[in-house]
């Protein structure tokens, strides 16, 4: 095959002003971005936001009814058989034939995408080393447990390089190590200048890999950045106090006196247990609010700059208590007042997904994330007092309830 | 990671429809479904011979034996269920995804479905071979020429083809491997017991001959019957007015089952 040159070298992926309606269901309302060579770009999104929409139609699947898509130079409309020859795609459902075993359908990939017998054969042994799976070789896919069928669809897509790969909810309902494997996988794409379009609704994990994030919702690309733009935009630094004592509340917001701006005294409210304000010199700020209050004699729990978390972000994005999307920004003290409460709730084809965060008087400024999809329950709480970036809490917890998902995928 | 090929090799469409013929063929051999395509036909063959032999041979309208008047329908009655085993596979594609993964390929979009149809015409001939042996032993014999033989085999592959083709339609379409065999097995039924396959269109109530005599199961039954001859004149002759029936059923039923099957295997949302 005669290698194609890329007509635009910089990026493996454009998608300019796509738009696709199923009925009058609109899935896509006019997306557009790009995602450079050896770059992964975390598409972000509750279910039914559009995420397997925009995947289905880049891999092809799906015609747009309006606007531009290229992938690796190839137009998806006018040259769907080149996007084809240059793209993985790894859908959310597992798809490998389950009455052939591992190493059959590794085999059988590889000479569909044109490798002679004995090239195809030493490809499988090769993968079948790398995503651990030479001791199930030889058993039929049907036997595997969840993680292992997401290995051997992942490695059957690698039977050949690709120049862009497509993974769609690579990780739900995976356990922890093979979680850790699909990451690592991630970053040898990068390395080997491969375009990765990664969608997901596990926030940590869209921070962990992705280069870039879309955020989106409702057909519609509601935020774009790195993790960190994201998380700046949806409020900067603030510092949070927390008093041993309830009452002291009103001296303290005396004793920060200008420190403490208008807005953020008449948040204040007789329910309060904390008070959260702007730390626009960072730990300047939070040195002379600690000053101000020991002159005051007021004594603390806690007081410590927090940073918006990524779940912040996409629950304030993505919150259906706000219609209109430019009204989803949440600042962060809302959260906590007795009135910040979010929930979103959502019915699609995998049940009900359920958030619900910083619930009135919960003291330790938790949010809670409960999910009840085919993969049961998935429950992660973040931002545990004194833990200045929640990050560690949430990963772990979401493994563990990653691994009890996985006990259930088996056969 | 371990080094990817550097170089995409250019695919073969040739080498990519065998080993997605070898694909559905491979684990036929292994769980048990060889087992089920051989003894089919044979228990068709037990099923009817046995039971109706001794009170319906008698009315099989002078043929030499009964055997000689059965043995069509139990090669159409096997050649229906290889049907059935390719509407499940389709099915059963469809549903775990794997369909979605090949039109995401470099695969020409007719390739699988040109796979399933070879896999399928695999079973039929299986199908065919038992039967046919079962029918020697029952006392089945080819009295016709060589040509008329030839053209009996190639009948009952051509039945089966349009039937494996709208099986693996209906299995495409309904995405649900569980409920495609009781799906079909109705038809099957219905069509193969009420037509001459067993006895005469003279033994059924005169208000549904109409029914069992046109009906392509029927008809099928006539040419295939002229085509294997007989010892005595009863299994008619071969012509065209017994040929041509079949060949229209046949020709109908692939004029509107293909076009839906380049819609579904060529359709992007």
């Amino acid at each position: 095959m005669p290698k194609r040159r890329m007509p635009n070298s910089d990026n493996a992926v454009v998608v300019d002003g796509v738009r696709k309606t199923f009925g009058s269901v609109v899935a896509l309302a006019d997306i557009s971005f790009k995602v450079g060579r050896g770059e992964v770009l975390g598409l972000l999104g509750p279910n039914g936001a559009g995420k397997t929409t925009t995947v289905d139609i880049l891999s092809t699947l799906t015609r747009p009814d309006r606007g531009h898509a290229e992938v690796a130079g190839h137009d998806v409309a006018s040259d769907p058989a080149g996007v084809r020859r240059s793209i993985m795609l790894t859908g959310q459902q597992v798809a490998v034939d389950d009455m052939l075993t591992g190493r059959e359908n590794l085999v059988m990939f590889g000479r569909l995408q044109g490798l002679k017998k004995s090239q195809a054969r030493s490809r499988a042994k090769d993968l079948l080393d790398h995503f651990d799976l030479v001791d199930a070789a030889d058993r039929s896919v049907g036997t595997y447990s969840g993680g292992m069928r997401r290995r051997i669809d992942i490695a059957c897509g690698l039977v050949v390089r690709p120049e862009v790969v497509f993974l769609d909810e690579p990780t739900t309902g995976l356990d922890p190590r093979s979680r850790q494997s699909i990451w690592e996988l991630v970053s040898d794409f990068k390395e080997a200048g491969i375009a990765t379009l990664l969608t997901t609704q596990y926030l940590e994990e869209a921070d962990a890999l992705s280069d870039r994030i879309i955020v989106i919702d409702h057909g519609t690309i509601i935020a774009e950045g790195t993790a960190d733009e994201l998380k700046e935009r949806t409020g900067a630094t603030y510092c949070e106090i927390v008093p041993r004592d309830m009452k002291d509340l009103p001296a303290m917001a005396e004793a920060l006196g200008s420190l403490l701006p208008e807005q953020n005294r008449a948040a204040l409210t007789a329910g309060s247990d904390r008070i959260a304000m702007p730390a626009a010199d960072g730990p300047n700020t939070l040195a002379e609010a600690l000053y101000l209050l020991n002159a005051a004699s007021i004594e603390l729990v806690d007081i410590a700059l927090r940073r918006p978390s990524l779940d912040d972000v996409f629950l304030a994005l993505t919150s259906r208590e706000n219609g209109d999307t430019s009204a989803m920004r949440v600042e962060p003290e809302e959260s906590e007042g007795p009135s910040g409460r979010h929930r979103l709730e959502r019915n699609g084809d995998t049940p009900v997904t359920r958030v619900e965060v910083g619930e009135p008087g919960d003291a330790s400024g938790r949010h809670r994330l409960e999910r009840n999809g085919d993969t049961s329950a998935t429950r992660v709480e973040v931002g545990e007092p004194g833990d200045a970036s929640g990050r560690h809490r949430l990963e772990r917890t979401a493994d563990t309830s990653a691994t009890r998902s996985d006990a259930e995928v088996l056969p | 990671m371990t080094d990817i090929a550097a170089v995409r090799p250019a695919t073969s469409t040739v080498q990519q429809w065998w080993v997605l013929t070898v694909r559905v063929i491979k684990p036929t051999l292994r769980n048990g479904e060889f087992g089920t395509q051989v003894a089919a036909p044979i228990m068709f063959t037990v099923n009817f011979y046995l039971p109706l032999k001794q009170f319906m041979g008698a009315f099989t309208q002078g043929t030499s034996s009964y055997a000689q008047y059965l043995m069509p329908l139990i090669a159409l009655v096997a050649i229906s269920f290889a049907a059935i085993s390719a509407a499940l596979r389709s099915a059963t594609d469809s549903v775990q995804g794997i369909d979605r993964r090949f039109k995401a390929s470099p695969i020409a979009p007719l390739t699988p479905l040109a796979a399933r149809m070879s896999a399928s015409m695999y079973r039929c001939c299986i199908a065919l071979v038992v039967s046919l042996a079962c029918g020697y032993v029952i006392g089945f014999r080819f009295y016709g020429h060589v040509a008329h033989t030839v053209g009996f085999l190639l009948l009952v592959l051509l039945i089966g083809a349009v039937l494996a083709l709208l099986g693996d339609l209906i299995g495409a379409a309904n995405k649900n491997p569980e409920a495609t065999t009781p799906l079909l097995l109705p038809p099957i039924f219905v069509l193969g017991l009420l037509s001459a396959g067993l006895e005469p269109v003279e033994r059924f109530p005169s208000w549904i001959r109409g029914f069992v005599r046109n009906q392509p199961v029927s008809q099928y039954v006539y040419a295939l019957r002229a085509l294997a001859g007989d010892s005595t004149p009863a299994a008619g002759a071969v012509s065209w007015s017994v040929i041509s029936p079949p060949l229209i059923w046949l020709t109908a039923g692939a004029v509107i089952v293909l076009p839906l099957h380049v819609l579904v295997s060529t359709r992007r949302r």
